[in-house]
């Protein structure tokens, strides 16, 4: 199962609303329209890992932080995304890092970062666990 | 170089996604016994809302690359048709509109409803599912032919010198034929035997009687997010040109906007001043569905200081999101570092896209 978080981007919304006008003129189904959703959960957590070589860096103040049901959000104001040729200036940004399925590799640093936390961490390892 | 690695690769890697997405769906499209022209209706749906939304650059199609070289192929030919098979379909770069003589739509759904070995050919004859269920002849004389679409939307084929004149049904299998009650041509020679249009029902062009302002106005309107959809009954066009003219020079002296993305610099320092009124906007929900609210209010705070642009404001109505997978998130009192990979973020409004990003944050 790949990470279905994705589909909140231009490209992901883009494709759930043309999915969805083809459901609604009955061309086809929702059960496979869910189908090539999933597809293209694959497609892009492939094309990402393995077609894009960049990097990034950005400075900002954090406004707030939130960690629930396993996803971190962050929103951050006057940041910079620094790259090799831009620069980018936002005001406000809300940074969305998924930690669903990567709890188990990365358990010690999502721990360590917010204490409270702790106890919805252990539990989502069981869900975590099952799902696998 | 001014354009940066990021903008050149978003292109390539949504294209390539896309690509892979809609080969590996094929099969399921038929297993569950869908016609192969819904999937390219899917992709071209797909394709068109990725450019309306102008979050990639020049994201380009090889269909589209083809099609503006045939564009200006065809403003210079002259291809003589026979009325009953308009063969010559020409067609536009659907991102930007052309300000130039031959206006056309895009007509990828077309193209895809052709058989799939088919290239970009510069001549089309109708393909299969295509088939022309009408022909008319406009009160100019112009032979018109209305053609149903596999996909149940109307096109109106009309052979066609310089404009463009569209009036396609908005709502595909709903809109008969009569709701097409005039379609307006430029005479210029009367009947003649020019490339035939095929147009997408997305983008309604209506035109006067006058040449001139036809020219202008089908250029502005052309352009998708101008695209006037006015379809007024006119059984004498020239009767009602007078009442057209306004409207389309309206239409006509509105200039393409253009968003410039340069001024995200100014934009930032304007913001900066206003951090006190962020703080007052902390006790809003910031989920991501609250987060639209957080913007709707956060515009009254900035337009009184925004003198004209309205550029600004545009930029201000997309939410920066980053959307990505963290290798860590560490924190040290209040000073929080990032380490975020397999990202795409939308930053006013463009789109980009990171394999890894590291960041810091004060909170």
């Amino acid at each position: 199962m790949a990470y279905q978080l994705y589909r909140n981007t231009t490209l992901g919304n883009s494709l759930q609303e043309s999915l969805d006008e083809l459901i609604q003129t009955q061309q086809i189904t929702p059960q496979l329209a869910l189908q090539v959703l999933l597809q293209f959960d694959k497609a892009i957590n492939t094309a990402l890992a393995n077609r894009v070589r960049n990097r990034v860096n950005f400075r900002g103040s954090l406004n707030t932080y939130r960690f629930c049901d396993n996803v971190w959000t962050f929103v951050l104001n006057d940041v910079e995304f620094r790259e090799v040729t831009d620069l980018v200036k936002v005001d406000k940004v809300k940074i969305v890092p998924n930690c669903f399925c990567s709890l188990v590799g990365h358990t010690t640093e999502c721990t360590l970062a917010v204490w409270p936390c702790l106890q919805m961490f252990l539990n989502s390892l069981t869900l975590i666990s099952s799902d696998l | 170089m001014a354009s940066s690695a990021n903008s050149n690769q978003v292109p390539k890697v949504y294209r390539t996604v896309m690509e892979d997405v809609i080969n590996e769906v094929r099969e399921l499209f038929l297993d569950e016994g869908v016609d192969e022209q819904v999937l390219m209706e899917l992709k071209t749906l797909w394709e068109n809302k990725l450019m309306q939304s102008k979050a990639v650059e020049g994201f380009p199609t090889d269909e589209q690359k083809a099609l503006q070289a045939q564009q200006q192929q065809a403003q210079q030919a002259q291809q003589t048709q026979s009325q009953t098979q308009p063969q010559q379909v020409l067609l536009p770069s659907a991102q930007q509109a052309t300000p130039q003589q031959v206006i056309v739509q895009d007509p990828k759904i077309f193209q895809h409803m052709s058989a799939p070995g088919m290239s970009t050919a510069a001549a089309l004859a109708l393909p299969a599912g295509v088939a022309p269920i009408q022909q008319f002849i406009t009160p100019q004389g112009q032979l018109l032919q209305l053609v149903r679409a596999a996909n149940g939307a109307q096109y109106i084929i009309q052979p066609q010198q310089q404009m463009l004149q569209v009036l396609p049904q908005m709502q595909p299998g709903a809109v008969q034929a009569p709701l097409i009650q005039q379609v307006l041509t430029p005479l210029q020679g009367g009947l003649s035997q020019q490339t035939g249009v095929i147009i997408q029902p997305q983008q309604i062009v209506l035109t006067g009687n006058k040449v001139q302002q036809n020219t202008q106005a089908a250029a502005m309107a052309v352009q998708p997010e101008q695209g006037a959809a006015h379809v007024q009954p006119q059984p004498q066009p020239q009767a009602q040109a007078p009442q057209q003219q306004p409207q389309q020079t309206q239409a006509s002296q509105q200039p393409p906007m253009v968003l410039q993305v340069d001024g995200a610099g100014d934009t930032s320092s304007e913001e900066e001043e206003e951090e006190d009124e962020y703080d007052e906007d902390e006790d809003e929900d910031k989920e991501k569905d609250g987060g639209e609210d957080g913007q709707v209010e956060e515009e009254p705070l900035n337009s009184g200081d925004d003198v004209s642009d309205e550029e600004d404001q545009e930029l201000f109505d997309t939410e920066n999101v980053v959307v990505c997978q963290y290798d860590k998130i560490h924190r040290s009192k209040n000073k929080w570092k990032f380490h975020l990979k397999d990202g795409i973020m939308n930053l006013n409004g463009r789109d980009y896209v990171f394999s890894k990003a590291i960041g810091d944050a004060e909170w």
